[in-house]
């Protein structure tokens, strides 16, 4: 099987599960869990199914290309089920046969593993699955989102499909996954990795990002205060990203870090207040 | 009648099963006691999905007799003794025939009345109430909410089976009705099964490829490691926690055995058993010291048919253990030294500042601990120690495997050259971990441990962070014991007063609370720390109380003061002296201080008292500087006598001012000398109320 395949496959499944198919979301971010499509969607009462990969960039985890299983940019496959149904377990465990994986052969594991993330105020309960040992899926139950309770609780599945595709095709270097029948992991980016890391790592200009950083952060306060809470909401992605370029570059003194994840999360609490009814009048 | 409850939860951490079970326990044997209900006998098992409670219970409540009564006796019956028409319209309005009818008497007089049984409420029925409660009541370290429901649990609950004699106790939680149903084996077995008996449950539960009882688990597990491991001549790095861990989060255990390339066998035992464990949870397995390249794992699965349970975890494995070459290769291309100005961006506490603030503290506090402790010869290879112990933080090594830090930071500074004392004591300046870790083996570790962790508490509660019942966020309960066992293990004789003296003054203006005010929390801190281990240890709670109730000079010492206490306890001078040393203490109550004056001394008794009082306190007064509490304790019993004879004889409140104020002197010396030993009105004596426990 192939990376498209791998994707085709689950956007099939969840699809036939009632899930939206959602496109990607062209900022960047660390995780699917940032995208609208997760962060505003599990704060309503509404119910919500949705299934989408998310490119995810993580500056400091480059390796330039080097490290067979460390890269700065990996893709997941990010699905939200709101309310948690009662056999959702076994719907994932069935999303893993849908893939030709004979689980009587294999070990699947759910393994405690609490998800958090400080910058949007967000964290669950759940498990890290271990397919014979090597972990393909964080499987979270939402439980706060913005700082805000949420309810009905939803669950979130992402799938690493690097890793997937790594168990799937049987190999132990990244870049030898076959993304298509002729297009391999490696044609489409390993330079991109190499490039990347050299940006985030040296060449990313320090004073430019605190002044993106700055901008952004201003920019999303001022959108707050005139209701345009899903502009706002992308300045705070890029008050995120602009803050692990940062990080990357080794630039955030230790008072610093504190104070910009605290400045990010705040925004990002008034952005779910207002987003919910609860910041009061507009 | 055979009780079963079977809570079925999506997987839940080993730690809130092992709570959850004793919680179910507890509260069910409370439950039905105060309901009435014989319990046999109350069995629980589990699983990571399965919260199992078997109990043999009565059918219902007891039957209870019980007493109606009607119109007084001398309305119910005339003087001929029938029964009037007040009797007969009793006996009536309650079914009973009217020769049922007796005499009651109350308090109030003598009534008509008659006793009937009235049968208890059937188990079934209280149950139905009981289960869903217990079930509520149930609580874990973090709980969850699910779909749309309101509980709050450990994970989410799918299924309840609750049978009494086999029929379903009917109830409903959060939406979810008890049924009489289980289900196998996640993976291989996820079907329904009908449930009769908990003998039938269990015996179709493993033929569905689930072993409920966590002990049989374990015992299984522990025999296919034997297994494998035998014609190696090999053993497990041991690993109690992981083993338990394990044997809690399969139904089905199978141990797997791999192997890994034998280049990886350069990294250290540490590295390679941590590389196994986290994440993957594997075993390292070692002949002796020495790392074998085989690893054992732990399946869910009954077999590894295929091989590729193995294979799989194998493949993972040389990832990880690539990724722990690289970083071994590449940490070493930066010595320790040059790693030291990146701890300027590693934080420590926000109002505490970074690393390298906490290093810069470090050297002072070790070096100051140095030139307190006796054995301690070479202070620079402390004060170094100290400069280098936390620049493993900003290795890779540490980034990627947390629970190395300090060994990484050893074992790179071995290999850099840096003095084997050296080494050593970065290498164990964590230790210990818990009460049931072991203290560094090196004085060196010893003293960057105290340092470290004095240097937490003291800072985390100068800045004013409260530790309130569970919560205690830097772990400053689990230092402070750490410190305690340090200087217990090792016997180390300093100031503890002098030492928090100087851990603040190295802090300078930097903490916002009131001086006073951190060391009454820091001292109040320590000896509650102290209580704990001294109880766990075994010692009676009074003595305890009264060997800390003399302060906290010394921690040595307080524990010798324990043990003397505890020696002497038996002895046939102990109560008696305690009896007249609380005696001392309540004639002294509210007396201001007074001066001693011998020549103002006129009775025969009080002139003795005073002579061997002179005679022991010269005696003891060497004896409690060097901690030698047993000896100190059985001399300072030769005052009995004197003080038996002194208040026999004489008049301690004079009419006289000057008589009384010398013998209060007196008593106050005597005192002043008793509290350096013990606080001994702490001792509960037998027959008295014993004092609050504290």
């Amino acid at each position: 099987m192939s990376l498209q395949s791998l994707i085709m496959n689950l956007q099939k499944y969840w699809a036939d599960q009632g899930c939206y198919l959602a496109p990607s979301y062209d900022l960047e971010v660390g995780a699917g869990t940032m995208t609208p499509d997760t962060f505003f969607r599990v704060l309503d009462k509404r119910a919500w199914k949705v299934a989408y990969v998310q490119p995810s960039r993580r500056p400091t985890d480059g390796r330039y290309g080097k490290n067979p299983h460390r890269v700065q940019k990996h893709y997941q496959f990010q699905v939200i089920v709101k309310p948690s149904p009662a056999d959702i377990q076994q719907l994932y465990i069935n999303s893993l046969t849908s893939l030709g994986i004979d689980l009587k052969d294999h070990d699947l594991r759910f393994d405690e593993d609490d998800w958090e993330s400080p910058t949007i105020g967000a964290w669950g309960v759940g498990w890290q699955v271990m397919l014979d040992g090597l972990e393909i899926t964080q499987f979270t139950y939402f439980q706060q989102a913005g700082g805000l309770e949420v309810f009905p609780i939803p669950v979130e599945i992402t799938y690493g499909l690097e890793r997937l595709e790594m168990f799937l095709e049987e190999k132990d270097n990244i870049y030898d996954l076959k993304w298509s029948e002729d297009v391999s992991y490696r044609d489409l980016r390993y330079e991109e990795e190499r490039q990347f890391s050299e940006f985030n790592f040296s060449q990313a200009t320090v004073p430019s990002l605190r002044e993106i950083f700055n901008q952004a952060e201003r920019e999303a306060g001022r959108l707050i205060e005139k209701d345009l809470i899903l502009p706002a909401y992308d300045q705070c992605l890029k008050c995120s990203h602009a803050f692990n370029l940062l990080d990357s570059r080794g630039a955030i003194s230790v008072t610093e870090r504190v104070k910009m994840i605290a400045q990010i999360r705040a925004l990002v609490n008034q952005v779910a207040l207002k987003f919910t009814g609860a910041g009061g009048a507009s | 009648m055979e009780f079963l409850l079977e809570i079925n939860v999506e997987e839940m951490p080993s730690s809130h099963v092992r709570t959850a079970i004793e919680d179910l326990r507890d509260r069910f044997e409370k439950e039905l006691a105060a309901a009435k209900i014989p319990v046999k006998e109350l069995r629980t098992y589990s699983t990571c999905r399965r919260l199992v409670v078997v109990a043999e219970l009565a059918e219902g409540q007891e039957a209870r007799e019980q007493i109606v009564t009607g119109p007084p006796k001398a309305v119910a019956f005339a003087a001929d003794g029938a029964p009037t028409a007040a009797a007969l319209g009793f006996a009536r309005s309650r079914g009973i025939d009217v020769a049922r009818l007796e005499i009651i008497t109350t308090e109030k007089g003598e009534y008509v009345g008659f006793r009937r049984i009235e049968k208890g409420r059937d188990a079934a029925e209280i149950l139905a109430r009981i289960v869903p409660q217990v079930i509520g009541s149930l609580s874990f370290p973090k709980m969850m909410r699910w779909g749309e429901g309101q509980l709050r649990f450990s994970r989410p609950m799918r299924n309840i089976l609750c049978l009494l004699g086999g029929k379903i106790v009917p109830f409903v939680i959060d939406g979810l009705a008890s049924s009489d149903t289980t289900t196998g084996h996640k993976i291989r077995s996820p079907q329904k099964i009908a449930v009769t008996s908990f003998e039938q449950y269990r015996a179709a539960l493993k033929e569905h490829l689930v072993t409920v009882d966590a002990e049989e688990r374990k015992t299984a597990l522990l025999a296919q490691i034997e297994n494998l491991l035998a014609p190696l001549k090999a053993q497990l790095y041991p690993d109690p926690e992981l083993l338990n861990k394990l044997a809690n989060d399969v139904e089905c255990p199978l141990v797997i055995m791999g192997v890994f390339p034998e280049l990886y066998l350069d990294l250290p035992l540490e590295i390679l058993s941590t590389a196994m464990r986290e994440g993957q949870k594997l075993f390292s397995v070692v002949r002796g010291r020495k790392q074998l390249p085989c690893f054992l794992g732990v399946a869910d699965m009954p077999a590894d048919t295929r091989g590729f349970i193995q294979k799989g975890n194998e493949r993972v494995l040389k990832a990880r253990l690539e990724d722990a070459r690289f970083f071994w290769e590449q940490d070493l291309k930066l010595s320790l030294k040059k790693r030291a100005p990146a701890l300027k961006h590693v934080l420590f506490q926000e109002k505490l500042g970074s690393y390298d603030d906490k290093t810069q503290r470090l050297k002072k506090i070790a070096t100051y601990l140095c030139g307190k402790i006796e054995d301690c010869k070479d202070a620079a290879d402390v004060a170094m120690a100290a400069e280098y112990c936390k620049t493993d933080l900003v290795t890779d090594m540490v980034r990627e495997f947390p629970s190395l830090q300090g060994k990484v930071g050893g074992l790179y500074a071995r290999v850099e050259g840096l003095p084997a004392d050296v080494s050593q004591a970065i290498y164990e300046h964590y230790q210990p971990v818990g009460l049931d870790d072991e203290s560094p083996l090196s004085l060196g570790g010893a003293i960057l441990s105290i340092a470290d962790k004095l240097d937490s508490i003291i800072g985390v509660v100068g800045v004013g962070v409260q530790m309130t019942g569970s919560s205690d966020p830097f772990g400053l309960r689990r230092n402070a014991q750490g410190i305690c066992k340090i200087i217990l293990d090792r016997k180390l004789n300093f100031s503890f007063p002098r030492l928090l003296d100087k851990v603040l003054a190295v802090y300078g203006d930097k903490l916002k609370r009131p001086k006073a005010e951190i060391l009454d929390y820091g001292r109040e801190f320590f000896l509650n720390r102290l209580r704990y281990i001294y109880e766990r240890r075994g010692y009676r709670y009074d003595l305890i109380n009264a060997a800390l109730g003399a302060g906290l000079d010394n921690i040595s010492h307080s524990f010798l003061r324990v043990k003397a206490l505890d020696a002497l306890k038996a002895s046939p001078q102990f109560e008696p002296f305690i009896l007249m040393a609380k005696r001392v203490n309540n004639i002294l109550t509210g007396q201001p201080a007074c001066s001693l004056n011998a020549d103002l001394f006129v009775e025969k008794a009080e002139m003795n008292l005073f002579s061997t009082f002179s005679i022991v306190r010269e005696n003891v007064v060497p004896m409690i500087a060097k901690g030698d509490f047993a000896q100190a304790q059985k001399m300072v019993f030769r005052l009995q006598p004197g003080l038996n004879q002194f208040f026999d004889s004489v008049l301690v409140m004079d009419k006289e001012s000057r008589l009384r104020k010398n013998r209060l002197a007196l008593l106050q010396a005597i005192r002043r000398i008793l509290v350096q030993m013990a606080d001994y009105s702490q001792v509960v004596v037998e027959g008295e109320q014993p004092a609050a426990k504290k």
